[in-house]
């Protein structure tokens, strides 16, 4: 992993100094991984892959076409994880209708207003859910949040907790917003974490790679999800108690 | 412990029958959980003053003396430390945090008036005396969670339930259980090791976290369990 691809935002010095400094050593995987993917839903996505700057106009979170090319990714992750019995964590959004409940969201965006209406997909559907291409089945978890972090306000961490988790494997959007405040909180409650590089994406290209960059040097072994599919075939079959998914049905594992 | 013997601990005296019927669909059969950690909840010195008297007679001199209640459980929590030290599971203790300038005006582990923040008070009591690989976690609420990297240090431990002790029954040690329980971890409360300033507020708060929250279990019990481990460690050693 010579070229990686974040390097050709870096200046030379700053090559130099990350090298000097001993940061982005590869850390361990840990042993009990669950799989986090982090608000994969139709506000950040679209219903189908479109130009962003065209994408945005009705969904101004989107992320556009990027959001389509890491989805293929994902779905192989999840299929390896559900095959092994790994546990698959989704996040996605919640809010009130009336959007009370944005709090701080509000301060730092011009077109927020627009959300006194709610923005829906062509079928009538909420922008916080979890687009079909990888939807949750019935043994998956959803969490709903409010803020960046999957953690913060929500049951996520006790969860992880309860299934004996000693590490997270996290992919999703966006890289620089709630996948790396995910990672943050993660590291800071002492899991091991690996960032998905192909499974994560950012509506800017340069805030994509920076913060890959920042998280592989500081918290978090950054990987191709090929190497990452080729680390889960390792692990024993079965490990975790998983929800049984009984009375479930395959779209609506909350 | 089997689900027939669930309400044999030391409320029996004093909850009624029609109480217990409502509480019938809580009965179950008791354990230590996985991968367990060994979490001492304040017990320093202030807990002690006065010796073992009852706290009503400490109360002019030292209101915050649990007095004879604390005194009664040290035989008992130096058993378990010990049999915890053997198993080779984290011990973790926590005591007021008294740091200068550390805390606004009011912020305390209750309501209660008066209480000064000497540090000397909130040493960990002489007979508990902590060894260099223990954990001591300083914290400004009832809660060991509360503020405190607790977590933290317990997913790095690769801790998965938690035996818990100390006092009060009614204050730090319910809101540590509590908190432990929502973290999702499996919670034994350590019946003859944990105490209160009244033997009634005792009671009713290990009935109340023996039914919704922990498996209150007797000192015996838990140092049984502690030296299988131990046993089962040794063979692994040798093995």
């Amino acid at each position: 992993m010579t070229d990686r691809i974040w390097d050709q935002f870096l200046t030379d010095r700053d090559k130099e100094v990350f090298a000097a400094s001993g940061f982005g050593a590869m850390a361990d995987w840990g042993e009990r991984p669950a799989l986090l993917i982090i608000d994969v839903n139709y506000a950040f996505c679209d219903e189908e892959s479109m130009p962003i700057l065209e994408s945005i106009k009705k969904w101004r979170t989107s992320c556009g076409e990027v959001a389509w090319e890491a989805m293929p990714v994902l779905q192989r992750l999840i299929d390896t994880c559900r095959g092994k019995g790994i546990p698959v964590i989704y996040t996605t959004g919640i809010r009130r209708p009336d959007n009370w409940d944005s709090g701080s969201w509000t301060w730092k965006n011009k077109r927020r207003q627009e959300e006194r209406k709610p923005v829906l997909t062509s079928d009538g559907r909420d922008g916080n859910e979890i687009v079909d291409a990888i939807a949750p089945g019935p043994r998956d978890i959803v969490v709903h949040k409010q803020k960046p972090s999957g953690f913060a306000g929500t049951p996520l961490h006790s969860y992880l907790q309860l299934l004996g988790c000693d590490s997270v494997i996290v992919t999703g959007t966006t890289t620089s917003g709630c996948v790396r405040a995910t990672v943050l909180d993660a590291f800071s409650l002492n899991f091991r974490v690996t960032v998905v590089e192909d499974g994560c994406f950012d509506r800017a290209q340069a805030s994509h790679a920076i913060n890959l960059c920042d998280m592989h040097a500081k918290y978090a072994n950054v990987m191709p999800s090929d190497a990452v599919i080729d680390h889960l075939n390792t692990l024993s079959q079965g490990m975790f108690d998983l929800p049984s998914g009984a009375g479930m049905t395959a779209t609506a594992a909350e | 412990m089997t689900p027939d013997r669930f309400e044999d601990h030391a409320w029996k005296d004093i909850v009624p029958d029609d109480l217990l019927k409502i509480y019938e669909p809580y009965r179950r059969e008791t354990v230590v959980g996985p991968n367990p950690a060994l979490l001492l909840i304040d017990l320093y010195n202030l807990a002690y003053q006065g010796g073992p008297k009852p706290p009503q007679e400490l109360q002019d001199s030292y209101p915050s003396s649990c007095g004879i209640h604390a005194h009664r459980a040290i035989d008992p929590t130096k058993r378990l430390i010990a049999a915890a030290r053997a198993a080779g599971i984290p011990i973790i203790y926590c005591f007021g945090d008294t740091a200068p300038q550390g805390a606004p005006r009011r912020v305390g582990a209750t309501h209660r008036k008066g209480v000064k923040r000497d540090p000397k008070d909130f040493e960990i009591y002489h007979e508990f005396t902590p060894e260099p690989g223990d954990i001591l976690i300083p914290k400004q609420r009832a809660s060991i969670f509360a503020g405190t990297p607790l977590v933290s240090h317990l997913n790095i431990l690769g801790v998965n339930s938690v035996i818990v002790c100390g006092e009060s029954t009614s204050g730090c040690v319910r809101a540590s259980c509590v908190d432990a329980y929502s973290t999702g971890l499996h919670v034994s409360l350590v019946e003859d090791c944990t105490y209160d300033r009244h033997e009634m507020i005792h009671k009713m708060n290990l009935f109340d976290l023996h039914h919704k929250y922990a498996d209150v279990m007797a000192v015996e019990e838990v140092v049984a369990h502690l030296s299988d481990l131990a046993a089962s460690r040794a063979a692994a050693q040798c093995a």
